[in-house]
């Protein structure tokens, strides 16, 4: 075994440059599709990691009744004394916050313009609203007493022209279906860096909320977060009760797994695409030294040498460039995927606004992408290798000694 | 020159079997690229070929000011909204010009409240040309002397659960910053199997609009349908010397960030698909290193016939590029087969067309097209790269001593 390692080994130094070359190639493949995963996975990862942190939490808790799709504000399909079951719920031990929500649509105007937005009321102290509460930008967050401040997103801000301190009027629908107009002042601009949730996301303190669609003590959700996200189903299996339903992220981000398993799906093609290409040119260098040592095969055939060894003496070769090209690709890939954790790749605003995306995605390299990329090209390579291979076992020893095939 | 191509020709069939395999790998590269650039081409259309009929039209005609503001649809009446049906109407390629009112609003109903996009239209007019007003799937399209009722699509219609003859209360702003408010009953609901898009639009009469908004006999936009799409240039240019002042936009205006989402993929697709090529250009390297190494004795006899080593680098950066091209052969037809399956099988889509205004527009399926757009970038690309690559072993053909090569054994 060492024996045949070595000669492999020193066979493919003969032709030093070759051998660079092609390991270079697989060194290429390896390091592009290292790349593509670590940025899908940073791209998924941060579109799971915003839709939870600002729309979906780990769980939520409505009433049975509630239809996300509609925002009803009708009170039997509300939670009463939302605070309570917030504070309730806050109580167990692997909850980190549990805040009451209230979703309500409306539009912006300003002058003659408007924006329809979705209006969230919240409450200005918990936790939760970390993200928009780091997020701001310019004036200052809401407060609990807050009567006539909203807090609304960059984009819509730009876009309408508000600043800080100036007024707006917002409609919202109310618990009887009817819709109600008021003045607010802005009291500040915050930004999540995620264009699509900035620019229909507004705030007002809960209670106002409440008192402007007509929904006293009442609220559309609990928002809540856990210490560790492994522990999601226990926790709703803890707090689930007999009059309002308990969702996981994993039921309200059915469409973010969808597009995660497509996107995933699709990268395995171009794995192999790339694979395949960097596959042939290594099959074709190892043809080409299988015919320029064919009268050196004829002469290890004829010293005793067997087929089976002759070919383990080739795959060793695609083996030894398969690991020079792995180790010079995972140089290159990590280098070429820090710097891209590091800085982000700037995608800007794609107008999507189904999915929570930000506008700079940063690579996320994970061990397991690590891992399976090195052993599928590995794999890959070996298979490449064996062509040649058996070309090399096939031949027959007089007729190679004499140079022919 | 001839020549050399000859020469070339032949020699890179000499060895058959490592030329296909490189043929094949540039190949794949390429039909990779064909296939991205067909599935580009037919996402565009699948959203453009609906967005002109949504849109009412394939070109837009604002007042001075639009543009800038069009996302919240401001209520900037035109001037003269008459002359531009005329001037319109005037040309040949011109099916249709129609006034509409485009304005904001909240639709909302004891089920909940959903904010949308409310346009006036002109019924009759319309009836033609307007794809809501041919998908009717209950009740009845607007009419011109219609009052307080809305024609909505079948998407909003399930999402607040209402029906022909229930009624809706339709928040807007109106011209003088008023807001609003007026209850209306639904005459008619029409279905474009776009659920997500047809939950933001919805049609009132253009007279309805007018005394909703303020707008005494005046229009914020008129729509122009065209015999064919792609005509859309020149009739801007016809238009833009009769209407001064006015904004004229193609459809595709309409929707910015496609153009940007597509534009920072094709972006990304470009360094991959170089870094690709360039892993194939060393398989053309090794190739011809390879090539350079066998024919010591040849290259000797072409120096001793009196070839310059100049000529000798030619040869093999000739030989090179035609391996490349081969490649691009190769890769159309790869790319031909592969897309001509998709074109008939298409692409399901119907998941994720919630994922951003202009995604809303596709109906189901993509059917790609046959990708040769960019071809012949493509196919540059692949000279470039694989001429690049034989520029080593050209330079290494050249340093040969025709007097020591042609001793070798």
């Amino acid at each position: 075994m060492i024996q045949l390692l070595k000669m492999a080994f020193r066979n493919l130094g003969r032709n030093r440059r070759r051998s660079f070359f092609s390991a270079l190639a697989l060194a290429m493949g390896l390091a592009l599709l290292l790349l593509l995963a670590s940025f899908v996975e940073g791209e998924m990862g941060s579109v799971i990691d915003l839709t939870t942190r600002l729309e979906s939490g780990h769980l939520q808790v409505r009433a049975k009744t509630y239809d996300e799709n509609k925002t009803s504000l009708k009170w039997q399909d509300l939670l009463e004394n939302p605070a309570q079951i917030a504070a309730q719920i806050a109580s167990l031990e692997p909850v980190q916050v549990a805040t009451p929500r209230l979703f309500a649509s409306g539009i912006v105007s300003v002058g003659s313009e408007t924006s329809g937005v979705r209006v969230i009321g919240i409450d200005p102290l918990s936790d939760a609203n970390a993200p928009f509460r780091d997020g701001l930008l310019s004036g200052e967050f809401l407060t609990p007493e807050d009567r006539e401040g909203i807090l609304i997103g960059y984009p819509l801000a730009e876009r309408m022209g508000l600043k800080a301190g100036d007024k707006l009027n917002l409609s919202v629908n109310t618990s009887n279906g009817d819709v109600d107009e008021q003045m607010f002042i802005v009291r500040g601009i915050y930004s999540t860096k995620t264009g699509g949730f900035d620019r229909i996301t507004v705030f007002l303190p809960l209670a106002k909320a409440q008192a402007i669609t007509q929904t006293d003590n009442h609220a559309s959700t609990i928002f809540i977060l856990l210490k560790d996200k492994a522990l999601t189903e226990a926790v709703a299996a803890a707090i689930a009760g007999a009059n309002y339903q308990v969702l996981t992220w994993e039921d309200m981000n059915e469409l973010i797994l969808q597009t995660e398993q497509m996107a995933n799906g699709y990268i395995y093609i171009l794995y192999l695409i790339v694979l395949a290409i960097t596959a042939s040119v290594i099959i074709n260098t190892l043809v080409m030294a299988v015919f320029e040592r064919t009268r050196e095969i004829g002469i290890l055939a004829s010293l005793g040498m067997k087929g089976r060894q002759i070919m383990a003496m080739f795959l060793t070769e695609s083996g030894l460039l398969a690991v020079g090209g792995i180790i010079m690709g995972l140089i290159i890939g990590v280098l070429v995927v820090a710097y891209f954790t590091r800085y982000g790749f700037y995608i800007g605003n794609m107008g999507v606004t189904g999915l929570l995306i930000s506008d700079t995605i940063y690579t996320e390299l994970t061990w397991q992408d690590t891992v399976n990329l090195t052993v599928l090209s590995f794999i890959i390579t070996l298979l490449a290798g064996l062509y040649p291979a058996m070309m090399a076992a096939r031949m027959d020893p007089v007729q190679a000694l004499r140079g022919g095939r | 020159m001839r020549l050399y191509f000859r020469l070339a020709w032949r020699n890179i069939w000499r060895h058959t079997r490592r030329t296909v395999i490189i043929i094949l790998a540039m190949g794949l590269g390429l039909a990779l690229m064909m296939f991205y650039d067909g599935l580009i081409v037919g996402f565009d259309e699948a959203i453009y070929g609906n967005a002109i009929r949504v849109l009412g039209g394939n070109i837009q005609v604002h007042a001075q000011g639009y543009r800038l503001k069009a996302s919240q649809t401001p209520l900037l009446p035109l001037p003269d909204d008459q002359a531009v049906v005329r001037a319109a109407q005037e040309l040949p390629q011109v099916v249709a010009a129609t006034r509409r009112i485009n304005t904001g609003g909240l639709a909302s109903s004891r089920e909940g409240a959903f904010a949308v996009n409310i346009t006036g239209i002109e019924p009759e007019k319309e009836a033609e040309v307007n794809i809501a007003a041919q998908n009717v799937v209950a009740g009845r399209y607007l009419s011109g002397d219609d009052g307080d009722v809305i024609f909505i699509g079948k998407g909003l219609a399930d999402a607040m659960g209402v029906g022909v003859g229930d009624r809706i209360t339709l928040t807007g702003r109106s011209r003088h910053e008023q807001m609003r408010k007026r209850t209306m009953t639904v005459i008619g609901i029409y279905d474009l199997k776009m659920p997500d898009l047809e939950k933001r639009t919805i049609y009132i009469s253009l007279s309805e609009a007018q005394s909703l908004y303020d707008l005494n006999g005046q229009s914020t936009e008129v729509a122009i349908v065209l015999k064919q799409v792609g005509q859309e240039a020149e009739v801007i240019e016809a238009l833009k010397p009769v209407l001064p002042g006015y904004e004229i936009d193609s459809f595709e205006a309409n929707f910015p960030e496609l153009q940007q989402a597509i534009q920072s993929k094709s972006g990304v697709m470009n360094i991959f698909s170089v870094v690709i090529l360039m892993i194939a250009g060393i398989g053309i390297l090794n190739l011809l290193l390879m090539a350079v190494y066998e024919r010591t004795r040849e290259i000797g006899i072409l120096g001793a016939l009196g070839l310059r080593p100049r000529q000798i680098s030619l040869l093999f950066v000739l030989e090179g590029t035609m391996i490349g091209l081969v490649g691009v052969v190769m890769g159309i037809v790869l790319g031909l087969m592969i897309n001509g399956i998709l074109m008939r099988v298409g692409l399901d889509y119907s998941q994720f067309t919630g994922v951003t205004d202009y995604t809303a527009l596709i109906s189901g399926r993509i059917y790609p097209s046959w990708g040769v757009e960019k071809l012949l970038w493509r196919g540059l690309t692949v000279a470039i790269i694989s001429a690049l690559a034989a520029l080593i072993p050209a330079h290494e053909a050249s340093q040969n001593e025709p007097a020591q090569s042609l001793h070798y054994v």
